[in-house]
């Protein structure tokens, strides 16, 4: 554990002094040390999915709290925590199964299944499963046992008398861990690929002799486009500068590496250039609950663009960046304010920025946001590493990878026990 | 070269034609316009005939409950109560000895109309939750030994509620949640009927607390989208809004409020009453002002009757005009609803849903050649809607169907 905690340390550090660069490498990273507390998180034969849900939520918080505004660690965090559940309930409904009748006795002692004792193991397994899916209309009536509870019906299955049970109770205790470690290998795996699975969808979207335009410069959208020149699609790319780091520079030289006609356009010439383009296609810092985009400063005003010329804006997102939270002051609390030395030089304003000239604070201002927030109606296309989708449809992407308990990651206060 | 064909005013002139005198003292507006609309409501009640139970199906007794609960008693009202009194000693007591005179063969669904309209008068009760009690009072009563019994009996009275007030979305939608949970319920395998059926009915009873409990699960979504020093719009007179207005006062925000006036039942006057006995900086708009004030506006807030498969919403008449407004001028409009009143309709335009007409009163005596709009809701399509709150969480209008469809098949 000390040497988890020691690596925790470390990258919420790294986190705190944006030391980390892109949601990429930050979940990948996220996704390592989780998989470390995992293993090294020592489960009792009790309840064992809700100390390893302890554990995950501990770290969580801090890394969450360590820099609130890379939304992706607190969706691989909500992601881990959803994967344990759901292992946890694969494996109670496959013990219950396996139990067949002799369950029915057992519920008499357990203490949680205080009111029907002649419930039988059928509908054990429902209430279980309706515990993980979002709260329904369906579920409305029904008396909807606490999330608490679902470790339980593990447990339960694993403390009865039957001596042939004992055997199965070790060998699930380390089957949870293996299976919710399994879980996490894949989904560092899908994170690592997912500009791959992104890429091959492009064929379908870019056509001959397109005109594209992007702005600032995305890993995803790179790949994207050489996908779709290596299909020997022939295309032009508009890039705008996306001042004031000039990234668009860096992917316009990219582009011109690998082979593709590039035209470099300042971010105010965007509107002029607009109605000669036939498609904009740009990367996401993160995708919110209602199809809301925060995306990296200047994406709003080519959506507004792209809105009043009809021209289709498509947004690349890997799955990792879905969050399931709504924006509700997206441009102040999840925009970060970068120092101003990106737009003006220091030695020449440094009278205008003084604060020690007789007035108490300087009449120049320099605000520097890093992100934008692009509102879901204009939006056309989601194409994510499971395909391409509506903004409205981002809700059922977001009810299979997270559950509804996970939504606020805090550390349940320990109970007197 | 679409004209409009002036066929329609014949049309009317049919319509309002009826042999039914109940329709025809519709044609009296003054008579009508000088009452308050509880006393039309007892008087079309004598006027109906004395065995049919069902009253006048255009005039919506739900609308008729809501204005009840949300009225404002004036003097002058109190005045018409007396004098209406006076002249029509019967009136009072017709309901009840229409009621209790009906032909004993139609018993146990005379015991559910009770039973609902019983619960239905506690201001502070939802449509659904007094139909799922009336249903619940059913399954008490009855003498059945087996499920299909049971349901058999639940499906008839039922469909006596739902066709008493065709209107009422909610408490449609109530009885179908319910008699969808009582077939899924028996489809579990309960071994012995009576515990199946006290479980019911205690589930039945608890709804209750479900329906409190989800008026504050919509409150706590909705504070996060209350910030400091927004001005909020509000129609018509929710709970579940008033529930989130008060929280977000408790939780001593500073915010302030518009709201509109209501025609023709007044709910501004009564929210405004409600929000000053809070300490809530309250504004009252005449409806016809809220585009003059639409950009001191930050977001809308109303409820809903019921909230249809589209993802739209039907609400009080003047709902659908604010959101076209809010839209034109890029102001979110959010809809606090429990998930209750989802219903499974669609429709297409204003006119597609079952009529729900109230008297309006407009304090003078209008002749009779002139017809007046009496409709009492309006449809808002989903595309003017930003986020519903609801039990279920904070949804977008395209998840509602989805909800429904997971529901119902």
């Amino acid at each position: 554990m000390p040497d988890v905690q020691v690596l925790a340390n470390d990258f919420i550090n790294k986190l705190r002094k944006r030391k980390i660069e892109g949601s990429q490498a930050t979940s990948r990273q996220t996704a390592e040390l989780l998989r470390s507390v995992i293993s090294q998180t020592r489960v009792p034969y009790t309840n064992q999915a809700g100390a390893l849900i302890d554990a995950v939520r501990a770290v969580g918080e801090q890394l969450i709290a360590a820099n609130p505004v890379e939304l992706a660690v607190g969706n691989i965090v909500r992601r881990v925590l959803h994967i344990i559940r759901e292992e946890n309930l694969s494996l109670a409904t496959a013990a219950i199964a396996g139990l067949g009748l002799s369950s029915v006795s057992d519920d008499e002692d357990d203490a949680e299944r205080d009111n029907h004792p002649v419930l039988s193991a059928a509908v054990v397994a429902a209430a279980a499963r309706s515990t993980l899916r979002p709260p329904s209309l369906q579920t409305l009536l029904e008396d909807v046992p606490d999330s608490g509870a679902v470790p339980h019906t593990s447990s339960s299955g694993g403390d009865s008398e039957g001596k042939s049970k004992s055997a199965d109770k070790s060998s699930r205790s380390r089957k949870l861990k293996h299976d919710v470690i399994e879980a996490l290998n894949e989904l560092i795996q899908d994170i690592t690929t997912c500009h791959e699975l992104i890429a091959e969808q492009a064929v379908e979207h870019i056509h001959q002799n397109e005109v594209i335009l992007t702005l600032g410069s995305s890993r995803t959208v790179l790949e994207f486009l050489c996908a779709a020149k290596e299909k020997k699609r022939s295309f032009r790319v508009f890039v705008a500068e996306g001042a004031p780091r000039y990234q668009g520079h860096l992917l316009a030289k990219d582009l011109v590496t690998r082979g593709l006609q590039t035209t470099l356009i300042t971010d105010s010439a965007v509107f002029a250039m607009i109605s000669r383009v036939n498609m904009v296609i740009v990367g996401a810092h993160a995708v919110m609950a209602n199809g809301g985009v925060i995306a990296p400063v200047g994406l709003n005003m080519v959506a507004l663009a792209a809105q009043r010329h009809a021209v289709p804006f498509v947004v690349l997102a890997g799955s990792h960046k879905l969050c399931p939270l709504y924006p509700h002051n997206p441009e102040v609390l999840l925009n970060e304010l970068r120092s101003p030395s990106e737009l003006l030089d220091f030695g020449e304003f440094s009278d205008c920025m003084d604060f020690g000239t007789g007035t108490a604070s300087p009449l120049l201002h320099v605000v520097n946001p890093t992100f934008d927030y692009v509102p879901p109606k204009l939006v056309s296309l989601f194409i994510t590493d499971t395909g391409g989708h509506n903004p409205s449809y981002v809700y059922r992407l977001i009810a299979d990878y997270y559950s509804a308990d996970d939504l606020v990651v805090q550390r349940r206060p320990p109970t007197a026990s | 070269m679409w004209w409009r064909s002036a066929s329609f005013i014949l049309d009317q002139r049919h319509v309002e034609d009826p042999p039914n005198d109940v329709a025809s003292s519709s044609k009296e507006p003054d008579t009508l316009s000088t009452l308050s609309p509880p006393q039309t409501y007892s008087s079309f009640m004598a006027a109906a005939d004395p065995f049919n139970p069902i009253p006048n199906p255009k005039i919506s007794a739900y609308y008729q409950t809501r204005a009840a609960h949300t009225a404002v008693v004036t003097s002058d009202w109190l005045a018409q109560a007396q004098a209406a009194v006076g002249h029509h000693p019967d009136d009072s007591q017709a309901p009840q000895t229409q009621l209790l005179a009906s032909p004993s063969a139609s018993g146990k669904s005379f015991c559910v109309i009770n039973e609902f309209n019983n619960w239905r008068k506690q201001p502070d009760l939802a449509e659904a939750v007094a139909a799922i009690r009336a249903l619940a009072a059913v399954i008490r009563a009855s003498e059945a030994t087996t499920m299909m019994e049971l349901e058999i009996e639940l499906k008839k009275a039922s469909d006596s509620l739902k066709s008493w007030d065709t209107t009422s979305i909610s408490l449609t939608a109530g009885c179908d949640l319910f008699m969808r949970y009582v077939t899924r319920t028996s489809a579990l395998e309960y071994e012995d009927f009576n515990s199946a059926r006290s479980r019911l009915i205690e589930r039945a009873e608890k709804f209750g607390e479900i329906s409190c409990k989800a008026r504050r699960i919509i409150a706590m979504l909705s504070q996060d989208f209350i910030f400091d020093g927004c001005t909020i719009l509000v129609h018509g007179f929710s709970r579940v809004v008033l529930e989130v207005l008060k929280t977000a006062a408790q939780n001593k925000k500073l915010f302030r409020v518009f709201c509109t006036e209501g025609r023709p039942d007044r709910t501004g006057l009564r929210l405004s009453n409600e929000l000053a006995k809070l300490d809530v900086p309250v504004k009252l708009l005449i409806d016809s002002a809220v585009a003059y004030t639409m950009d001191e506006v930050d977001m809308v807030f109303v409820g809903a009757d019921g909230v249809v498969e589209s993802g739209g919403i039907i609400n009080m008449m003047g709902t659908y005009q604010i959101a076209l407004v809010a839209h034109s001028m890029n102001k979110p409009v959010y809809v606090a609803a429990e998930s209750y009143k989802f219903a499974r309709l669609y429709p297409l335009d204003q006119k597609d849903m079952a009529p729900a007409l109230r008297p309006i009163d407009f304090g003078v005596p209008i002749p009779s050649k002139v017809e007046v709009e009496r409709s009492a809701r309006d449809y808002t399509p989903p595309q003017y809607l930003t986020l519903l709150f609801t039990d279920l969480g904070v949804l977008t209008p395209s998840v509602v169907s989805d909800e429904l469809i997971q529901l119902y098949l």
